[in-house]
């Protein structure tokens, strides 16, 4: 039994390590991963929210100061380095373009692959964030507590989470799409407008942002952010909770479509 | 080893009108039908024998081998092998098998060759020092030491096979399946491959089913022959018996002096091929003629050269492709 989970410890390591050299192949490549997001914060949501505060000609918005404004899109661009994997997005071309046909016959199954190359990215994402995070802080535009990190990390894991296995079941519909990518910008842009990733929940009208504790898009985002800013007044209980019940649902869904999708599998172009 | 009893696969297919009405038909019409691919297949492989499935393109080898190593699921009939029902894909089956594609890499392209050796070294869990040893030996075999740290991108078609060929071999699998191991290699590659192949395959007693277009790969691998046509088992024997097929018959090559009358009677009865400039014959002639023909041509023709083999399998196929009424 030991030697079992020994073994399987060691393909899980083997397959984090080789991603790691994969994802660093490409420098110029991974550079801007990296370094994309935090373009895109000071390009564009800085200058945006900027932009408003001065044309409105308020100090506040919804209880948000200018700054405080710009301290939450920070923690939302560390939540998005910290939660959102790109696994997935080669899924569907690997699927109709039968080149998950090798890893078929590995004895390591396909979910494990993809969950620990997803970890191998996330390890990187995580040195990324606590770099970015660092700098943001020195300059003083965020304010760090060490329990609201521990809380904020772990909540931001379970997104992850979320995230991964949501991304492996739009993938693996390329057993019966040709295309899944449609699917992934419908979701993403959904989420993006309902986890408040574009504006505070606050901004929301109150029976929606009532209705969408109970979905898992305000958990995405605002939660997070919320708990990293040591302003969450809510049950962080219930939000485990609820992120929990979704990812398993989606773990379960991604079952049912993997064993389907298998069958139907035709392994094309070999 | 691989024991399948009426094994059939049909696949799926779409039918779609031409042009844009069409495919605003087909939005709300679609229109599907089955194509058998293999079709109440029998197939008896035991251990240690190296066996060539063969048949044109569309006959049904590839998914007979996709089924074998469980990357698709059979539409009906049964089928075991190594004592396992491969699309159920236990862990104990893949460590067992190994598959060759010639068309596709299982390597990972964006690193050196060695990181995924040692990745599949923790798939097939291969303690240390057995791997070391049997890379070593692989490495040494295919004579590809100063290439193990080069980006898998940046090997040359012949180089990159080799490679293929550790990735799969690492693990000393039981069973072997080569699907077009030589497609795209040069004459000089290609050899080296099929030599290796054989070498590896008397040492250890794998048991070998190889797919390829090239007959030099089916003769010098095979002893025995199982032939596909529209998904059907049309031969399952010894590459001898397959090659008597069409008679006990000679290939002859005949070279001249200068351009010959192409349309004389001598040639007519045995399946002339002849190079464009009249220069050189190549013929089919029955081993009950051979001599009095020979006889003839040495007498009626400047004969600058003549040689005799065994008809090539290469010959066999395609005249049992032409002629399949003789199956």
């Amino acid at each position: 039994m030991a030697g079992t989970l020994k073994a399987e410890w060691h393909k899980w390591w083997a397959t984090v390590v080789i991603n790691w050299r994969r994802l660093l192949a490409y420098k110029l490549n991974f550079l801007l991963l990296v370094i994309g997001p935090v373009l895109v914060f000071f390009f564009i949501r800085y200058q945006v929210w900027a932009g408003i505060y001065r044309l409105e000609g308020v100090d506040t918005l919804q209880g948000y100061t200018f700054e405080q404004m710009l301290a939450y899109q920070v923690w939302v661009m560390i939540v998005g380095f910290l939660a959102l994997g790109f696994n997935g997005m080669n899924l569907a071309e690997e699927i109709r373009l039968g080149r998950i046909s090798s890893y078929l016959l590995y004895p390591f199954g396909f979910w494990p692959f993809q969950m620990a190359s997803f970890l191998a990215f996330q390890g990187l994402q995580l040195l990324v964030a606590t770099v970015t995070l660092l700098a943001v802080w020195a300059m003083g535009w965020v304010q760090l507590q060490p329990l609201a990190l521990l809380q904020g990390f772990s909540l931001a894991a379970c997104v992850g989470l979320f995230w991964f296995q949501a991304n492996f079941v739009i993938g693996i519909l390329a057993f019966w799409l040709e295309e899944t990518w449609v699917l992934r910008v419908m979701l993403v842009t959904l989420s993006q407008f309902f986890s408040g990733a574009l504006i505070p929940l606050e901004l929301f009208p109150k029976a929606l942002a009532q209705a969408l504790h109970w979905l898992p898009f305000p958990y995405l985002t605002y939660m997070p952010v919320k708990v990293f800013m040591g302003t969450y007044t809510g049950s962080l209980w219930q939000a485990f909770a609820v992120l929990l019940l979704w990812t398993l649902l989606v773990f379960g869904l991604a079952r049912v479509v993997w064993r389907q999708g298998i069958h139907n599998y035709t392994g094309a172009g070999i | 080893m691989i024991h399948a009893t009426a094994l059939s696969k049909n696949f799926r297919v779409y039918h779609k009108a031409p042009g844009f009405w069409g495919s605003v038909r087909s939005f709300w019409q679609r229109q599907y039908s089955d194509k058998p691919a293999v079709k109440a297949f029998d197939l008896e492989i035991g251990k240690g024998e190296r066996v060539g499935l063969l048949g044109p393109n569309g006959a049904g080898k590839t998914t007979l081998m996709k089924m074998f190593t469980g990357i698709i699921v059979p539409s009906s009939g049964q089928l075991s092998v190594l004592g396992h029902q491969p699309h159920a894909r236990s862990r104990d089956f893949r460590l067992r098998i190994a598959l060759v594609m010639g068309q596709k890499s299982q390597l990972w392209w964006d690193i050196p060759a060695m990181d995924s050796f040692v990745l599949l070294q923790r798939y097939y869990e291969i303690e240390e020092s057995t791997f070391r040893r049997r890379l070593n030996a692989l490495v040494s075999l295919l004579d590809v030491a100063p290439l193990l740290q080069v980006h898998v991108r940046k090997l040359s078609l012949g180089e990159r096979m080799k490679m293929e060929l550790i990735a799969c071999l690492l693990h000393q699998p039981e069973l072997l399946f080569l699907d077009e191991p030589t497609i795209g290699l040069d004459l000089v590659a290609q050899r080296k491959i099929r030599e290796f192949i054989l070498e590896w395959q008397r040492e250890y007693g794998t048991t070998v089913l190889l797919t390829s277009h090239y007959m030099a790969d089916v003769d010098a691998l095979c002893e025995r022959i199982v032939l596909v046509l529209n998904g059907q088992k049309r031969f399952d024997g010894g590459i001898r018996s397959f090659e008597s097929l069409l008679g006990r018959q000679k290939y002859v090559s005949v070279s001249f002096e200068q351009p010959v009358d192409t349309q004389s009677a001598v040639w007519q009865p045995h399946d002339p091929q002849w190079q464009a400039d009249g220069l050189q014959v190549e013929l089919r002639i029955d081993e009950a003629v051979l001599r009095e023909t020979a006889m003839a041509i040495f007498r009626d023709f400047p004969v600058q050269s003549f040689s005799m083999e065994k008809l090539p399998i290469e010959r066999v196929m395609h005249q049992l492709l032409q002629e399949t009424e003789v199956l």
